[in-house]
């Protein structure tokens, strides 16, 4: 009976009305607060630990109120041991822009290409790019270093922006695809009566109908380029390393500069909670690949 | 037949930039890691590289600390996974309810799979603290003794598991609260009408029909953990005494710390054909959902 009460959304909804089905909606919020509340814990540590001033960092027992300070902002941005995050912050803005940039355009171009068009292999060739996606940076890193030692571009942007269009390229062309695919084919077909070549159809035509799949594949790989740790570790020294470099730092700090990392970690997070707010709705599409709508 | 010619240009000047960059980042680097695999490969070394056929993968074979990777990878993996998709199952009913406010908490669930992971490690590593860490804090409210958290074998092991807890149910639990929506309220009133009792419809209804949400959930999370090594990074570096070294942060100290490319690339080789053989099965997840490109 309870099971069916828990699945059954016709049975739910006069749950909520009728007297004997009380308890089970207050279980649910309970399990439902408490589980929310456990996945936001963190945020509020990593924030409030950078407003605390040192003594309160180490506390024991932990102190919860306290006078919020800016000073670990302030040290992490401009006088933390010459190593100030500001670089590291726009060497991460110019590189998840350029890239997701670049994922975008061309990833849209593909699935469209994908979505529109039929061609000898295409199955194979649209479940190999699938298969990308599963690549895993650590695998590839020993390759990917010698290749970008090669061409003389270790510490460079554009070594970093083109292995992270590659990494969301997958990801792009596997949402847009379903976008394009659910455009009514009549819509086009009358552009090319009106004597649009097929790429101008493309971006005049398609482009703008499939706007809000564009947006939530370009936040998506933003905040995949935004995050992405391994590469930036190794293929970045100063000149073109990003905010997880930065933050990968903490290890050589003895523990002490909780702080200014947390800080620093602030920043890293803060971008990133105003966009999932944004997508919301493609997230779990997005990420399963449309497997899951 | 003009018409023909223009839309086989089309479809290549649309899909040919997005290829061409898989191609030079995702399947060149797998070759070159092979050909770097088969031979004895020194980073930073003025000798040239030598050919030394397959004996770095022999040597793999018969490589105890290689063993352990595996063997810390495999229990990771199988008890992070594991604990989120029960608990993302479990909590999915939970939330599956039309009562106000439950889509609010819902999204702001959201959170922890879209955080910088390297800034997950940084906040759980101050949680974990011996000294000042909330969990001892918590630990010791409850009336225990301060833990050693990070420094002791098995619980440092368990204490990167709760942290990949923290940040994957939710994703889990949104993957499976979007399969549980789908799901076509008949089934259910066909199933009630031929009077199958609560637990009888959970397994013969609604767990078949999950199925394919739970295999496509599982593979993602598996191959997603198998080559995270931020968290290790932050917390343990692997230790104490390897009991946290995981197969991802083996290889990265194995490249970059020992500068031993080709022993390295031997494990990424290895690496690569466990992930091609799990990405092969989410293919074929998706091909038979009818997800043709």
């Amino acid at each position: 009976m309870s099971v069916a009460l828990i699945r059954n959304k016709d049975v739910q909804v006069s749950a909520t009305r009728s007297h004997a089905a009380w308890p089970i909606g207050t279980l649910r919020y309970l399990i439902a607060a408490t589980f929310t509340g456990f996945c936001l814990f963190p945020f509020y540590v990593i924030v409030t630990t950078a407003l605390k001033a040192e003594t309160a960092i180490f506390a024991w027992p932990p102190v919860w109120s306290f006078q919020p300070t800016l000073q670990s902002f302030y040290n992490a941005l401009f006088v933390f041991g010459g190593r100030s995050a500001v670089s590291y912050l726009i060497n991460s803005i110019v590189i998840s822009a350029v890239s997701t940039f670049l994922a975008v355009a061309l990833g849209a171009m593909a699935a469209y290409g994908f979505a529109r068009f039929s061609f000898a292999g295409k199955g194979r060739l649209a479940f190999w790019i699938l298969s990308t996606r599963f690549a895993p940076p650590v695998a590839f890193i020993v390759p990917i270093y010698l290749m970008v030692q090669k061409v003389g571009l270790l510490d460079s942007h554009i070594a970093l922006i083109l292995i992270y269009t590659a990494m969301n390229l997958s990801l792009v062309i596997w949402i847009l695809r379903g976008f394009f695919a659910e455009i009514p084919i009549e819509i086009e077909e009358a552009a090319l009566v009106d004597g649009y070549s097929r790429l101008q159809i493309f971006w005049r035509v398609a482009v703008p109908l499939v706007r809000p799949g564009i947006v939530s594949a370009a936040i998506l790989s933003a905040i995949f380029s935004w995050n992405e740790f391994l590469y930036a570790m190794v293929l970045t020294q100063s000149r073109a390393a990003t905010l997880p470099v930065y933050l990968a730092g903490f290890s050589n700090s003895m523990g002490l500069a909780w702080g200014e990392y947390m800080a620093a970690g602030t920043m890293a997070v803060l971008p990133i909670l105003v966009f999932t707010f944004a997508l919301q709705k493609y997230l779990v599409r997005g990420l399963t690949f449309g497997a899951v709508k | 037949m003009k018409l023909a010619v223009e839309r086989r240009r089309a479809t290549l000047v649309l899909i040919a930039p997005a290829l061409a960059i898989l191609l030079a980042l995702n399947l060149f680097p797998i070759v070159y890691a092979l050909y770097i695999s088969v031979h004895y490969w020194m980073l930073a070394r003025p000798q040239p590289p030598r050919f030394v056929g397959l004996s770095n993968y022999e040597q793999l074979f018969f490589d105890e600390r290689f063993r352990n990777a595996v063997l810390v990878s495999l229990k990771f993996i199988a008890l992070a996974v594991g604990t989120e998709l029960l608990l993302g199952f479990g909590l999915a009913f939970v939330f599956n309810a039309r009562l106000r406010g439950m889509a609010t908490l819902r999204k702001l669930t959201l959170l922890p799979s879209l955080v910088m992971p390297l800034v997950v490690g940084l906040v759980w590593f101050y949680m974990f603290n011996e000294n000042f860490g909330i969990v001892n804090w918590i630990w010791v409210m409850l009336g225990g003794t301060r833990v050693p958290f990070l420094t002791q074998g098995t619980l440092a092991l368990l204490s990167i598991v709760a942290t990949d807890v923290w940040q994957w149910t939710p994703f889990v639990m949104l993957v499976f609260f979007a399969a549980l929506q789908a799901l076509p309220e008949y089934v259910y009133e066909a199933a009630r009408i031929d009077g199958l009792s609560g637990s009888q419809i959970f397994f013969r209804v609604t767990l078949p029909l999950l199925r394919p949400a739970i295999l496509i959930v599982l593979i993602i999370r598996a191959v997603d953990a198998l080559r995270s090594l931020e968290l290790v990074f932050m917390m343990t570096k692997g230790g104490p005494a390897g009991d946290t070294e995981v197969l991802p942060w083996y290889l990265y100290t194995t490249g970059f710390m020992s500068l031993d490319l080709g022993y390295a690339a031997a494990m990424a080789v290895l690496m690569l054909a466990l992930v091609t053989v799990l990405s092969q099965l989410f293919v074929r997840q998706l091909e038979s959902r009818g997800a043709t490109p």
